[in-house]
């Protein structure tokens, strides 16, 4: 079950997140930084929900701290085409 | 009570470095108020670029940093993708050849491997550029890092070395008894100790104030866009003029500054991620940017190089950069504080100097005579003595 792929744009198995968990991550963030989970193209829309919950189901309860991944800009993937043309002038 | 020789304050690059030196002789404690390399140093390009820094002592500085880069991946046991790719200064305008030529001369001068090329030569080690482009510095000297796995990679083989580390452990206070140094009050208790390395990058103001020392660091902001993942298109990293001027020249020269202070900096990294900046502005620690920033950055970036137009962004971080004034890092210990240690203020060139900072701070520590030549312009009083 270590095997079950959790991230699928980064690769990120269960395994690996369990393995960061008992050596004491204790935030998403703190996963998110050591296996690259959630910062692939779908940035976590499709795997947030699942580490939260490795989170919550591994890690012992009073370690876990709520922090927030942050969404950033962009909310969808843009071309850059596109996103240079948000505004007028010439930097 | 907790007891150890050295408490490290700040889990980033700088910190994690510092730590790891340190627990050569010392037992030390790291003390990181969120997770280790997740503030400035996770929100960050990952260039080593030695040809953009300033010709003299700042090129000296970063040459003992760079060094130390060629065999870190053995020393600390683990990949942190560190990678001698090669560096390159665009120079678009006209206006900026006759600054990038003495440039360039000194940088010569100061041993740097660099040559100016024309556009033609620069568009055929970089064909994603554009073809209006003036010319381009180029040196083999400049490599790239992940960011990310430094600050691990310090972290894990300063573990191994006996470090304790404390993350979502904040430092309330700095308990000074006659001039000395003796504990800090922390989110998670007491911990008595005669050491207190500083290392809190934009925080390092606040901590120094815990000590009863005023320093002045401002939290610079810089704006990164990161694309999908696509085939290896850009080959190292690249810089243009405009950087160079924002990063060297005061406002007065540099007349033409672009909004938010853009300059180019753009890399591929290993796992395939464009890594397009970026700005510089001072905005305290405001986080939320507007998107007119990231049109400017993309404008920009895709001027300077169109082939990258069709990428997708896929999302951008701010980072808060620890701005001295001068462009140089403060690492001394602080009269009238016994030890009270400062080693902070790298502003963009933290990843570069995080290798030489761990060693300078073991240095100074242990009053060693042979690295006084890179701690002197470091000083403290040299920005106290406005």
């Amino acid at each position: 079950m270590n095997d079950m792929i959790i991230c699928r744009c980064e690769d990120v198995t269960l395994g690996e997140l369990i393995s960061h968990i008992e050596n004491g991550s204790q935030t998403v963030k703190s996963l998110k930084l050591q296996t690259r989970a959630g910062m692939g193209i779908c940035q976590g829309r499709t795997c947030r929900v699942l580490v939260e919950q490795v989170m919550t189901y591994y890690a012992d309860e009073s370690n876990i701290i709520s922090s927030s991944v942050g969404t950033n800009f962009p909310i969808r993937p843009i071309r850059l085409a596109e996103l240079a043309q948000n505004g007028k002038g010439d930097p | 009570m907790e007891t150890y020789d050295a408490v490290v304050i700040g889990g980033g690059v700088i910190g994690t470095s510092i730590a790891y030196r340190l627990a050569e002789t010392r037992h030390v404690l790291l003390v990181e108020k969120t997770d280790i390399g997740a503030q400035t140093s996770g929100a960050c390009d990952k260039a080593i670029f030695l040809q953009s820094k300033k010709p003299g002592f700042p090129i000296k500085l970063a040459k003992a940093s760079r060094q130390i880069y060629e065999n870190l991946e053995e020393e600390l046991e683990t990949s942190i993708e560190f990678h001698k790719g090669g560096g390159m200064i665009v120079i678009e305008d006209e206006d900026h050849i006759e600054f990038m030529e003495s440039f360039v001369k000194k940088q010569q001068k100061a041993g740097i491997d660099v040559t100016l090329l024309d556009s033609k030569e620069a568009r055929s080690i970089q064909p994603s550029l554009a073809e209006y482009i003036v010319g381009a510095t180029y040196s083999k000297e400049d490599a790239e890092v992940n960011p990310l796995k430094l600050s691990q990679a310090f972290a894990q083989a300063a573990k191994r070395r006996g470090v304790d580390i404390r993350t979502h452990t904040e430092v309330i206070d700095i308990d000074i008894q006659n001039g000395k140094v003796v504990g800090v009050k922390t989110t998670s208790g007491y911990i008595a100790t005669e050491l207190v390395v500083n290392a809190g990058g934009p925080f390092a103001g606040k901590i120094a104030e815990m000590a009863g020392v005023g320093l002045t660091i401002m939290p610079r902001r810089g704006v990164i866009l990161i694309s999908e993942k696509i085939n290896p298109m850009i080959f190292g990293n690249i810089l243009c003029s405009q950087y160079i001027a924002a990063k060297h020249q005061t406002d007065e020269e540099n007349k033409k500054k672009p909004p938010y202070g853009i300059g180019l900096s753009l890399g591929q990294t290993k796992s395939g991620n464009l890594l397009i900046g970026g700005s510089r502005e001072f905005k305290g620690f405001q986080k939320a940017i507007n998107d007119e920033i990231l049109a400017a950055i993309a404008r920009h970036a895709t001027r300077i190089a169109p082939a990258i137009k069709p990428i997708r962004i896929i999302r951008s971080m701010v980072g808060f950069r620890p701005y001295t004034g001068d462009g140089l890092p403060i690492i001394d210990k602080v009269e009238g504080v016994e030890g009270f240690v400062i080693a902070a203020g790298h502003e963009g060139d933290g990843i570069a100097l995080a290798p030489i900072t761990g060693k300078l701070v073991v240095s100074l520590v242990e009053n060693r005579k042979e690295d006084q030549s890179l701690l002197k312009p470091l000083q403290f009083k040299r920005l106290k003595a406005v």
